[in-house]
């Protein structure tokens, strides 16, 4: 099977001050990267995340660090879905944990644990590349929420 | 003057060239490039890495262009927190308009050729302009 590309970023960050440290890893946390090693993540290739990777390099730099960007294939189709499958159990999680504060949400549904879930979800879908059946579960269970507030509306 | 920025602009970019052509240089002409090495010698680039006018300390670059011009027109800093919402997505600004305006701007970007998708764009945001001018002066959402 031939493999993707994917875009890397390679990159060391100055143990101290931390604060700019946790900025960046937060920042690549909620771009859903896949962490390949110590100071290396990658994303499947897109002019998005690319562009993000570059933002994210500029502000190590400035942070007097190291950072260096890179497009690159798995040298093997099991290699790429390894990496694939670790995301996707990943992101399956997130959808898991918003399924079940849903299931909480609908016995007393509040417009604003609606919005709230909503906003949750749409965060982890911009965080997705490789959609696990619970997204649609997730998307349904939020649904539910939705329903939930219009019966006690009506 | 000639401006440079990275081909297929999105939210950032297309609302940055309407703030340099509108508010700084009315005259601007806009080159696109894939590399900052093809950055033509006579032209400033914006939005991309490792230049001036950027993303700098958290800022979008249609920020950091306000900040360096000294804008101070509270309607541009309004759009300003629209683009930064829409472009870097860290919830740092309530801008429910960057969801929205994100999406036209990056399906404009999939039908159109960079140049048209400057122009087809900028009366977008004149009109943006225009109704958060008029939401500022009468103090809620004009109809």
């Amino acid at each position: 099977m031939a493999t993707g590309e994917w875009v890397q970023l390679s990159y060391r960050v100055p143990r101290e001050p931390s604060t700019p440290r946790i900025a960046i890893w937060r920042q690549l946390r909620s771009l859903g990267v896949a962490k390949l090693g110590d100071g290396l993540v990658a994303l499947p290739l897109d002019p998005r995340a690319r562009e993000q990777f570059e933002w994210i390099a500029d502000e190590i730099e400035q942070a007097g660090g190291e950072a260096a960007i890179w497009i690159a294939r798995p040298g093997s189709g099991r290699q790429e879905r390894t990496l694939i499958e670790a995301m996707r159990e990943a992101i399956s999680g997130e959808y898991r944990e918003l399924i079940e504060s849903a299931a909480a949400a609908e016995s007393a549904p509040s417009k604003r644990d609606l919005a709230k879930l909503r906003r949750h979800l749409r965060k982890v879908k911009r965080r997705d590349y490789f959609p696990p059946p619970e997204r649609e579960r997730a998307e349904v269970a939020i649904g539910n929420v939705a329903e939930a507030l219009r019966s006690v509306a009506a | 003057m000639r401006w440079a920025t990275r081909s297929g602009p999105h939210v950032d970019r297309t609302a940055c060239a309407w703030l340099i052509r509108c508010f700084i240089d009315s005259k601007a002409e806009f080159v696109f490039v894939d590399d900052p090495d093809e950055v033509p010698d006579d032209a400033t680039p914006f939005d991309m890495r490792g230049v001036e006018l950027s993303h700098h300390e958290g800022d979008c670059t249609f920020e950091t262009i306000l900040h360096r011009y000294e804008l101070d027109d509270p309607v541009l800093w309004a759009i300003g927190r629209i683009v930064h919402q829409a472009d870097i997505e860290d919830d740092r600004f309530d801008a429910p308009e960057a969801d929205g305006l994100d999406a036209l701007m990056r399906g404009l970007s999939m039908v159109r050729e960079d140049q048209e998708v400057l122009d087809l764009s900028a009366p977008l945001y004149d009109g943006l302009y225009e109704y958060l001018r008029r939401s500022a002066v009468i103090g809620r959402d004009p109809s």
